[in-house]
């Protein structure tokens, strides 16, 4: 973790051995990769049913909820901001999806269209918090800390609120099998199933972003702006609107994250996403992205998310196995939530030095 | 008590209006006890005030240490976790088949927070890592580590030390302990922060870091110090949390990073460093401790208070920002 050579950078840089086109190169993809293929190894010897199409389903279906919000927390960290509050949106937005459900059902509208307006619905709701985040940090100038953790506090505290004064959430559940289907079904169908559909949404997702960043004119200007905000504003970029539409963005994709984890688990209640800041940022940093803004690509952050996945999978069938307990899953992620950031900590400065020896 | 702290000189660096802001934070204070008086009987009451006084000085002692390291530019968000490590190791030891005595268990759990500040503190000097990143990192291990002593579960501690520091009032004066501890701790670092070369070099590190290390102050080993410090703080208030609930469990103290950040921050301390004063958090901690007291007197109930924490949070924020800019 601390090989970050502090003397005799030149003569390292100029003979570049693999370890350092691993941990300092352009893309963290192929470090990540290697890192992904270990575990996968580690916990196939250490455990008995790892290499089995039932985790591979386990996994699957465990991640798209963190994969979905690491979209949004990506594009919030790659224009230099930082967003705490996902995880109180995703809960929020999770008892409003009970709540609008069951709304919608006693208007009498038909169940084909009842997902859909569910869903329009929660992503709404992500969209006004992140718009009231992003607000408050462009327009009031708050630090994004402080403000998302403000945030935090106030849409869990409304979410639980919620939970208090409505009948229909004492128990939270959802059961029109039209809803869930949307989580919970396989491809290609129910008899052979191996593809979860919510997989098929990750992808489809992240597709889409990975497109944005690369070739729109947004995208552009989203890292123009992480890299160097003055320069960004030098050249007509406008700062403020990227910076706001990143939170917008973190927010949408929260509130699209709760309606998933509704219909997967069929029930939404106010501690769904309780801590799931932690999990998105050390995805996201683990991926490559960089807290400084401005580097990083979501090919990395979706290997890390499997990382993730299959280190917390991975966990539960070492207890079964070795008898390690389940309970050290905290502990496993804060550390590699700092290793995260200490590799992120070293590329920044391996590639202050490059400048420094080009110069 | 009241008017010694009026007199107390404020430390900030900048002085554009010496006092005004700590003296508006405790006429502030003085209007919402007096508000809270009227409308609950039960506000003023010996018990309400004493459990009130426990409360305060549980979450004052961590928002003490924390203005050091807030004023430095650096933010330590794994107190929470920190507490809630030392509530289950406490608890853990003290149930164990020979269980460890009761005065041992006082030194333990503050050298617990040792080693906890000791690695937030190198992470984050070392290796000049992100100090929120770091912690919230730091916050999940420690916690994770309740898990796996208490596998979850809460175990109960009535125990004699423990209870004395957490539960106890001085007979006669009807002062609790924890508010002593409380005092004592804060006119340390009051002194440490004010009087001391070395809060100098607290300031002058806050307010231009590349500065302080050019004119041969030990950038790292400041912050490191701070780090430490807050770790120890939290373990201290972990006890207190321990004698006071008399359980220690994982869940301890969850969520209360906001509670203390909010208070320093109210206190005058900026996020960006070089600014803020013992007495500025003073007045802080104990605005909220009133606050989530009188509200809860008055019937809203915790929900409510947690909606009401993170408009708080921004609000204050937002007004220093403008008090800034415009100079109101």
């Amino acid at each position: 973790m601390s090989g970050t050579p502090a003397a005799g950078g030149h003569e390292r840089l100029s003979r570049r051995g693999i370890g350092d086109v691993l941990l300092y190169g352009k893309s963290m993809v192929p470090a990540l990769g290697l890192l992904l293929a270990i575990l996968v190894l580690f916990f196939g010897f250490m455990t008995k049913n790892f290499f089995t199409l039932g985790t591979f389903k386990a996994i699957f279906s465990n991640i798209p909820v963190i994969a979905v919000v690491s979209i949004g927390m990506t594009f919030v960290l790659l224009a230099g901001g930082l967003d705490l509050s996902v995880g109180s949106i995703l809960g929020f937005t999770a008892v409003n999806v009970v709540l609008f459900h069951d709304w919608f059902v006693k208007l009498g509208i038909p169940a084909v269209w009842l997902p859909w307006l569910v869903i329009l619905c929660s992503l709404g709701i992500g969209i006004a918090l992140g718009a009231i985040n992003g607000l408050i940090i462009t327009r009031i100038g708050i630090n994004p800390v402080i403000t998302t953790l403000g945030m935090l506090a106030l849409a869990r505290g409304m979410a639980s609120w919620f939970a208090l004064g409505f009948e229909i959430l004492k128990t939270g559940r959802i059961t029109d099998p039209v809803f869930l289907n949307m989580a919970r079904a396989y491809l290609p169908d129910a008899k052979t199933a191996i593809v979860p559909i919510t997989l098929v949404y990750v992808i489809v997702l992240y597709v889409v972003a990975i497109m944005v960043l690369r070739y729109s004119r947004y995208g552009r200007n989203l890292f123009a702006v992480g890299s160097n905000e003055y320069a960004a504003r030098l050249a007509g970029i406008n700062v403020r609107r990227v910076k706001f539409s990143t939170y917008v963005i973190s927010g949408a994709s929260a509130g699209l994250a709760g309606a998933i984890l509704v219909a997967q688990l069929s029930l939404g209640r106010d501690d769904a996403g309780l801590g799931l800041e932690m999990d998105v940022i050390t995805a996201v940093v683990l991926g490559g992205v960089s807290m400084a803004g401005g580097k990083g690509s979501l090919y990395g952050v979706i290997i890390a998310v499997i990382i993730l996945g299959v280190i917390r999978n991975g966990m539960v069938q070492l207890q079964a196995a070795i008898g390690l307990s389940y309970y050290w899953r905290d502990v496993v992620k804060g550390l590699i939530l700092i290793l995260a950031i200490a590799i992120d900590a070293a590329r920044i400065m391996a590639t202050k030095r490059r400048q420094v020896v080009r110069q | 008590m009241g008017d010694a702290l009026h007199a107390a000189p404020d430390h900030g660096p900048k002085k554009r209006s010496p006092v005004s802001t700590t003296l508006i934070l405790f006429i502030v204070l003085a209007v919402m006890v007096a508000a809270f008086s009227v409308l609950s009987r039960d506000f003023s009451s010996f018990l309400n005030i004493s459990t009130m006084l426990t409360n305060i000085s549980f979450s004052g002692i961590v928002a003490g240490a924390l203005t050091l390291v807030m004023i430095t530019g650096g933010l330590d968000i794994s107190v929470g976790g920190n507490i809630a490590l030392t509530s289950c190791l406490v608890a853990y030891l003290y149930n164990l088949p020979h269980p460890v005595p009761g005065w041992a268990l006082v030194p333990i759990a503050l050298a617990l927070g040792a080693p906890i500040g000791t690695f937030n503190g190198l992470f984050i000097t070392r290796l000049d890592l992100n100090p929120i990143i770091t912690t919230l990192g730091t916050m999940a291990v420690t916690r994770g580590l309740g898990y796996v002593l208490t596998k979850s579960r809460s175990i109960l501690i009535m125990e004699d030390v423990t209870g004395f520091i957490g539960r106890t009032v001085i007979p006669g004066i009807q002062i609790p302990i924890p508010l002593v501890l409380f005092l004592l701790v804060f006119i340390a670092l009051f002194w440490l922060l004010a009087r001391s070369k070395f809060g100098r070099k607290v300031y002058c590190i806050g307010a231009n870091q590349a500065a302080a290390r050019a004119s041969g102050i030990r950038v790292k080993r400041v912050k490191f110090l701070l780090y430490l410090m807050s770790g120890v703080a939290a373990s201290l208030s972990g006890l207190i949390l321990t004698g006071q609930t008399a359980v220690g469990m994982p869940q301890q103290a969850d969520g209360m990073e906001l509670d203390v950040i909010t208070a320093v921050l109210l206190g005058g301390t900026a996020l960006s460093g070089g600014k803020g004063t013992i007495m500025g958090t003073l007045a802080g901690v104990l605005i909220l401790g009133v606050l989530y007291n009188g509200f809860t007197m008055i019937g809203f109930r915790y929900v409510h208070i947690r909606v009401f924490q993170g408009i708080l949070l921004i609000l204050i924020v937002a007004l220093y920002e403008m008090r800034e800019k415009k100079r109101f």
